[in-house]
């Protein structure tokens, strides 16, 4: 805490140094306003209320999109965690992948579209929008932990998704900001779009009292187990087909002894693994003062569970706020965020062996029998798993109205902090225990100055300026440690000599240690002015520019130059004054361009030298004979000089309107996002010695139409019916690569320009040679067609040999399938029937493919097996149905061309999909007899939801939502569970 | 419209002020945005002082490491073909055994990659063309340690292009760092390569040391990067490790009068490096020659535990150890029992035999040799030495050679030039040392044939058998389809298909075609 105090107070130092010249020549400069970055309403309508003391809430809001706002009010009814949950679906054009339904687990954004392609985990972060809590940009995990990963399934730490700390009871509204202009406003932060939260405000007033609180369940998922007899017969037409004496010599063990009961006996993993688990939640807000000075307190416990695997999330939460007006040009206002947030984990072992890097023999799987999972679970309350984040974020903030001028001064603060507690006992690491710790922190300072001045010079002309700065300063840091092979399994903690007089202090006594820290520390400066001019209420026309330094770019190009116009055209008063029945028509375009900020370090400093004393299966071996080595980076790749920012150009034109006295509002966007100069990871001649280099060039370009449609179809005094449809239809394109290069091959993965960033590249299978003789032959050598120069035989599958070289290779691997959807949005609807309240809401995404690697794996048990290798590893939500075996043909497992690779179109599905998310009844009590006469109470709502109740999808795996990022289904993502709950909403 | 001219006239001047004071922002918040990584050097400040030295040359040998440990390539490049190693159960194994190097085994795709070698040759040859600026800047960096520097760069850039060379044949030969500016070469004929890797080495010998940090060195006196002799054992190259590679360069390409020449330089001076033979219990004792430092380790990379080196991958333990030395059930690759027991046909010898008094089998070399599967346990160090087998990972150094590698390839030497007696006084010394019957001349004896067995029984599992085959069958030339496989250059490993990719001047070698 020390030290976080401390950082804070030379961070305010600084940049009040840096600040002191800045304000005195900004005195001479235009006045601008930077308060009025853009904030939107939510459809539950604030704006509509006095304006008061808040500084934050008089951002004037100015909705385009008809689905660009979340409806706050009806999210609340859904126990949603995170942001990622709440929005899901909700927002055209923005897709979330919640691949795994284990509470508080890392899910991704994506705002219209890929802009970069995914190849590893890491990437994903980099595509992530920035989300603002009452204007702060708040600080993500950054993907340098990877660096020091053997395998990028989770994040070392407690791997929590940061934004399910914020509790919807305490939100007012939510919006996705993709207006190009709007972005600029907010600079390189929000390159990859905005989501913008208000939390609810501190206002004057009697004081509000809100209590809500709910209590539910989720359910089970049902598991149609299997035991090894599944198994076996699944293997015998591989047998009988292609094994040889020797094979059947080499039968898996689990799988001989029929008599054995762990495994031929009944399957019921299943009562311990999915189990039914309670969750809740209650929060409380309060609210009041004087117009003078005010505040909002509120606080929240809420516990998420999962269905399968105990997992579980517990969070804390506390918010304050106060404003204060000392006089009647000074408003002072201020938040504290804090939150806590404590995660129970899967007890896969495959995570398991990729956190401690160290895998076991696998011979024996873990068997499906319940007593042998009880026993290991039993080993389990020996271990260690805790997860805990502990959030603080906040912010302090000026304002001095001096018509017409204002000037307003912010400072943000947000912090947060990891600790993971790991503690694994011998009978869980095959004779070998576990300790690993971790404590890592993200923390962000920003201060942010603007002014604003506006102008009317009739009554027809209007010209506002604003001009502003900020500071913003970016900390993340981390120390690891994790240690193997204790002395026993009753210390859990790494112990070290703690006599400062001994030559060995704080050496590790009895476990192997060892260590890692890593830190990375980001600037960002940003200047910016903007105009805007408005001609009656017909034509609004703004246009901005920034100038953004960033200390992860190199010296040479370090500041961006970006500009932005928007410019917005009342059709409905220019033409249609008269119409009866268009109440409102605009038309907006706007352009912006926007520099693209490096998450890591290492661009800026051009060619470097890095310690790199490993490989990729030992990352980690830290020097050489005990020595540091230092070297260039050749496994992570050249850094060269002349590498410049990244940028985005986003142009938007778009049309809404509200027709038939505001029954029916409609909005459409026609988008064009080209990101481009961006960095890519590309192959490079290996005699270089580097595995890669960074290449500047890579440009995507994401077309799209955002579309919302709502209309209050019936009005009726007892009965209403409103229905609102959102869809984005969305489309990347690679425009070009490094280098001028037409085709690049990265891993197992082909980018080309003119296609999809998201294809898979893959064989196309169809169907296999039963003879040997089926096998084509090649008229000019008289030699059968082969597989990468092994000849193909029967048995082994009918790859199509595309450029009819007689050679199966990837040469003849083709694009196919996309792993993003085309097209993502949801219908909603809400009945209304006296003070009954019915909300019904589907979501839906249609498009996207699937390699499914669980069945892939599944197949090619006999590599998998032999390997010994983290896919090797067996868990026990395997011993269940899972692919569909009449739908691949029975190739031989024991071929060297291995039939059953993932790259093939027999392993790509359609992963589309339509869900019944939520299905909530509600009932107004406030509005009944019961509580006419009792004013105190202004609102009382009584409701129960379910959620996740249906899907409707072709894909054979158990849900396909939990699809990788990088479209693979791999069969680890734990359902998304069914939830119902109970719950109340009380406002005194 | 005449008051909104004048607006403009007063914005452009707001304007102009605007950019002053933003231009006036950049100067004062420029050193701001300066900020020093932690976690990489970068030119600026980079080959400046005794560090970087250090830490550059220390980068060159463990990249030289990684090059043969990942993925345990040095074994799997140098074992398996046509090998004594039988795959249990791991199909990529079993076609690298079978020599079916197109199958597409992703093993196989990252063993016919030879990135990692230039790596080590890109590191070298840098340190090579930037050391100079050390000398220059930093007093503390002497002549002699600069030069024993850049000798020891040298060597092992010639080691790695020798290394390569066995692999793939010809390789494209690269003698600069050409540091950011890259461009593609083609293949240069292997006799050019292995030319011009003799021709360092020879440079190279001359400043190499026989002794690292000894006091009253001739050539590289008092402690070196401020460690005494104990923290450099076995782990640099010498003069003695560069005679090594030379002798085994000439080997390759048959020249064995200068195979005589190099191994006699080796067997007069190795004393002075403090080289010596390795007792039987020495060579299969989990913390013997193959754990941690010792001077007998000619050229050895190593993965000391003391120094938290230790790992999972990159040990042959890893694919051949098993119960009951560690959980594993059955090893990855085995020696079948009829091999063991047609090699090692002498009853007394130590590496394998059968106990006189109790009859069972000597565990040096095989345990569980009752079993189905035996276990090769000749190098079993586990964590820094131990015996618990429930922590699977591994601290042996890659031992590239010893002392008793280099007797042998003399007497290969030797016999071949025809002096057969010599050749046989070399011979039985290593098999004194295991307690094999030595042997004697006579007439019809296949002298070539006993060495290469000894060979065969003594470096198992070190890596050399497959280039053994190669130089026995190119000396014997009596096996017609060996000798076409070397013609053909089907000795030599397919290059990977990315390789080939990203390198247009380059084309998969005609056998693999």
């Amino acid at each position: 805490m020390v030290r976080i105090i401390a950082s804070m107070i030379s961070a305010v130092l600084l940049s009040v140094l840096c600040l002191s010249k800045t304000e005195a020549k900004a005195r001479y400069t235009a006045p601008l306003n930077y308060n009025s970055i853009l904030f939107r309403q939510d459809t539950d309508d604030t704006s509509k209320k006095k304006l008061d003391t808040i500084i934050l809430a008089d951002r004037r809001s100015q909705v385009k999109g008809i689905m660009d706002s979340l409806n706050a009010r009806l999210s609340a009814l859904n126990p949603h965690v995170s942001v990622q949950q709440m929005l899901k679906g909700k927002i055209a054009g923005l897709y979330v992948q919640e691949t795994s339904g284990e509470p508080g687990s890392e899910q991704s954004m994506i705002i219209r579209g890929l802009s970069a392609p995914v190849f590893s985990k890491n990437d994903i972060y980099r595509l992530q929008p920035m989300v603002y809590l009452n204007g702060i940009p708040m600080i993500q995990e950054n993907a340098y932990v990877f660096d020091i990963q053997k395998y990028d399934y989770n994040r070392i730490g407690p791997a929590t998704n940061l934004l399910s700390s914020i509790d919807i009871s305490n939100i007012n509204s939510i919006e996705v900001i993709k207006d190009p202009a709007a972005l600029a406003k907010l600079g390189p932060n929000a390159a990859n779009g905005a989501i913008w939260i208000t939390t609810k405000a501190a206002k004057s007033g009697y004081r509000d009292l809100s209590v809500n609180t709910y209590f539910g369940m989720v359910q089970a998922s049902n598991i149609q187990t299997v035991n090894a007899q599944y198994e076996n017969i699944f293997r015998k037409p591989f047998y009988q087909k292609y094994a040889s004496q020797s094979d059947y010599l080499n039968y898996v063990g689990y799988l001989r002894d029929s008599t054995n009961l762990d495994y031929y006996g009944p399957a019921k993993w299943s009562d311990l693994y999915a189990k039914n688990h309670a969750i809740y939640s209650a929060d409380l807000g309060l609210t009041g003062g004087s117009e003078k000075a005010n505040f909002r307190f509120f606080g929240s416990a809420t516990q998420n569970a999962g269905n399968s695997d105990d997992t579980k999330l517990n969070r804390y939460a506390a918010s304050f706020q106060i404003n204060m007006a000392p006089f009647s040009w000074v408003t002072v206002s201020s938040m504290v965020n804090a939150s806590r947030l404590d995660r129970d984990r899967n007890r896969n072992l495959r995570d398991r062996f990729a956190e401690t890097r160290y895998i076991p023999d696998l011979y024996n799987p873990i068997s499906p029998s319940k007593t042998a999972y009880q026993s290991l679970l039993n080993e389990y309350d020996k271990a260690i798993d805790d997860n805990r984040t502990t959030m603080v974020q906040g912010y302090l903030s000026l304002k001095f109205d001096l018509k017409p001028v204002n000037f307003i001064s912010t400072f943000n603060f947000d912090y947060n902090e990891g600790v993971r507690d790991v503690f694994y006992p011998t009978t869980l690491m095959a004779g070998n225990n576990y300790v690993s710790n971790y404590f890592g922190y993200n923390q962000r300072f920003m201060i942010n100055n603007a002014v604003n001045y506006t102008k009317h010079f009739n009554r027809d002309h209007q010209i506002y300026f604003e001009a502003g700065q900020s500071i913003q300063d970016d900390l993340h840091k981390y120390g690891y440690a994790n240690a193997y092979n204790g002395p026993n399994d009753f210390i859990k903690i790494n112990v070290v000599e703690g006599d400062k007089k001994k030559d060995k202090y704080l050496i590790p006594v009895g476990y192997l240690v060892y260590r890692y820290n890593d830190k990375i520390h980001n600037r960002l400066f940003s200047v910016y002015g903007s105009a805007k001019y408005s001609y009656k209420d017909l034509f609004t026309f703004s246009a901005l520019v920034r100038d953004d330094g960033s200390s992860s770019s190199q010296p040479g190009s370090r500041w961006f130059i970006a500009p932005a116009f928007s410019a917005s055209w009342s059709l409905k008063n220019q033409f249609l004054k008269a119409n009866n029945w268009v109440d409102k028509l605009n038309m907006d375009a706007s352009w912006s361009r926007i520099g693209k900020l490096f998450s890591d370090d290492r661009f800026a400093a051009g060619p470097q030298y890095r310690s790199n004393s490993g490989w990729a299966l030992e990352p980690t071996i830290p020097g050489y004979n005990g020595i540091a080595t230092i070297s260039r980076p050749y496994s992570s790749g050249w850094v060269g000089y002349d590498i410049k920012s990244p940028y985005t150009d986003q142009l938007n034109v778009g049309f809404d309107g509200s027709f038939f006295k505001n029954r029916l509002g409609a909005s459409v966007t026609y988008y064009i996002k080209d990101d481009k100069r961006m960095l890519l990871n590309s192959p490079i001649s290996a005699e270089t010695g580097f595995a890669s280099q960074f290449s500047t060039g890579l440009a995507v370009r994401n077309t799209g139409i955002d579309l919302g449609i709502q209309g209050h179809i019936l009005t009726g005094r007892d009965f209403g019916w409103t229905s609102g449809l959102g869809f984005n239809f969305n489309k990347n394109t690679l425009k070009s690569l490094p280098n001028g290069l037409n085709e690049l091959i990265i891993g197992d993965r082909k980018l080309k320009v003119g296609e999809a960033i998201d294809r898979f590249w893959i064989y196309e299978n169809q169907g296999i040679y039963n003879a040997d003789a089926e096998v084509p032959i090649n008229p000019a050598t008289n030699q059968r067609l082969t597989f990468e120069g092994t000849t193909l035989k029967a048995g082994d599958p009918r790859w199509k040999d595309i450029n009819g070289d007689f050679t199966i290779n990837s040469d003849d691997k083709v694009l196919k399938g996309n792993s993003m959807p085309k097209l993502t949005g949801s219908w909603s609807n809400e009945f209304r029937y006296g003070n009954f309240k019915l909300n019904v809401d589907i979501i839906y995404a249609v498009g996207q493919k699937a390699l499914n690697q669980s069945a892939a794996l599944q197949y090619d048990f006999i590599n998998r097996e032999a390997a010994n290798d983290i896919n090797s590893v067996r868990e026990v939500f395997s011993w269940q149905v899972n692919a569909d075996v009449s739908k691949y043909p029975t190739y031989n497992p024991w071929s060297s061309v291995v039939p059953y690779r993932l790259e093939q179109d027999l392993f790509l599905e359609n992963a589309s999909y339509a869900k019944l998310r939520t299905v909530s009844l509600g009932y107004d009590l406030s509005k009944t007899a019961l509580f006419k006469n009792k004013t105190a109470i202004k609102r009382a709502y009584l409701y129960v939801t379910g959620n996740n109740l249906l899907t409707v999808t072709s894909f054979s795996g158990s849900d396909p939502e939990l699809i990788e990022y990088n479209g693979l289904y791999t069969g680890y993502g734990l359902s998304i569970p069914k939830t119902y709950t109970l719950g109340i909403k009380v406002d005194l | 419209m005449r008051s909104i001219f004048k607006i403009n006239i007063r914005f452009n001047k707001g304007l102009l002020i605007l950019l002053v004071a933003i231009s006036g922002l950049h100067f004062s918040c420029k050193k701001m945005l300066d900020i020093e990584s932690s976690r990489l050097s970068n030119e600026d400040t980079h080959w400046s002082s005794l560090q970087d030295t250090r830490s550059g040359l220390m980068a060159s040998y463990s990249l030289m490491r990684s090059a043969m440990a990942e993925n345990n390539a040095h074994w799997l490049w140098g074992e398996l073909r046509n090998g004594d190693f039988t795959a249990s159960s791991r199909s990529d194994l079993k076609v690298i055994i079978n020599q079916n190097l197109k199958a597409s085994f992703p093993l196989v795709q990252k063993l016919t990659s030879w990135r990692a070698f230039y790596a080590v040759i890109n590191s070298a040859s840098l340190f090579i063309e930037r050391a100079a600026e050390v000398r220059a800047t930093d007093i503390r960096y002497t002549e002699p340690n600069f030069r024993a520097d850049l000798a020891q760069a040298r060597a092992l850039r010639a080691f790695a292009y020798f290394y390569m060379v066995r692999i793939w044949g010809d390789v494209p030969l690269i003698t600069a760092s050409h540091d950011g500016t890259f461009e593609d070469k083609p293949k240069t004929d292997q006799s050019k390569v292995l030319a011009y890797a003799e021709t360092e080495l020879i440079t190279a010998a001359k400043d190499l040391p026989y002794v690292y940090g000894a006091e009253g060195d001739e050539i590289l006196p008092g402690s070196y990067y401020g460690y005494g002799v104990d923290r450099w054992r076995g782990a640099l190259f010498t003069k003695i490790s560069a005679y090594a590679v030379l002798a085994h360069i000439a080997a390759w390409q048959s020249h064995y009068i200068d195979v005589s020449v190099y191994t006699d330089f080796i067997m007069t001076n190795y004393a002075k490096a403090n080289i010596a033979y390795s007792t039987t219990s020495q060579l299969t004792a989990s913390d013997g020659i193959f754990n941690g430092q010792s001077y007998s380790q000619v050229i050895s990379f190593g993965f000391n535990d003391v120094y938290g080196e230790s790992t999972a991958n990159g040990h042959i333990e890893q694919l051949v150890l098993a119960s009951p030395l560690i959980s594993k059930q059955t090893p990855d690759l085995y020696v079948s029992k009829d091999s063991i027991a047609s090699v090692f046909t002498d009853l007394n010898d130590q590496r394998f035999g059968l106990d006189t008094i109790s009859g069972l089998p000597r565990t040096n070399y095989f345990v569980n040799f009752t079993g189905e599967i035996p276990v090769f346990s000749k190098i079993k160090v586990l964590r820094g030495g131990s015996t618990n087998g429930n922590f699977a990972i591994y601290s042996s150094n890659i031992l590239f050679t010893r002392l008793e590698e280099l007797v042998l390839l003399r007497a290969e030497a030797l016999a071949v030039l025809g002096q057969r007696q010599d050749a046989i006084t070399l011979l039985n010394t290593i098999k004194k040392n295991r307690g094999v019957k030595t042997i004697n001349d006579g007439t019809g004896k296949d002298l070539i044939s006993e060495i290469f067995a000894e060979r065969r029984r003594e470096l198992m599992g070190e890596g050399w058998r497959w280039y053994d085959l190669i130089r026995y069958h190119k000396i014997q030339n009596n096996n017609p389809a060996f000798m076409n496989l070397i013609q053909q250059k089907g000795i030599y490993w397919p290059i990977a298909k990315e390789v080939l990719n990203a390198n247009s001047k380059l084309e998969q070698n005609n056998y693999w075609r």
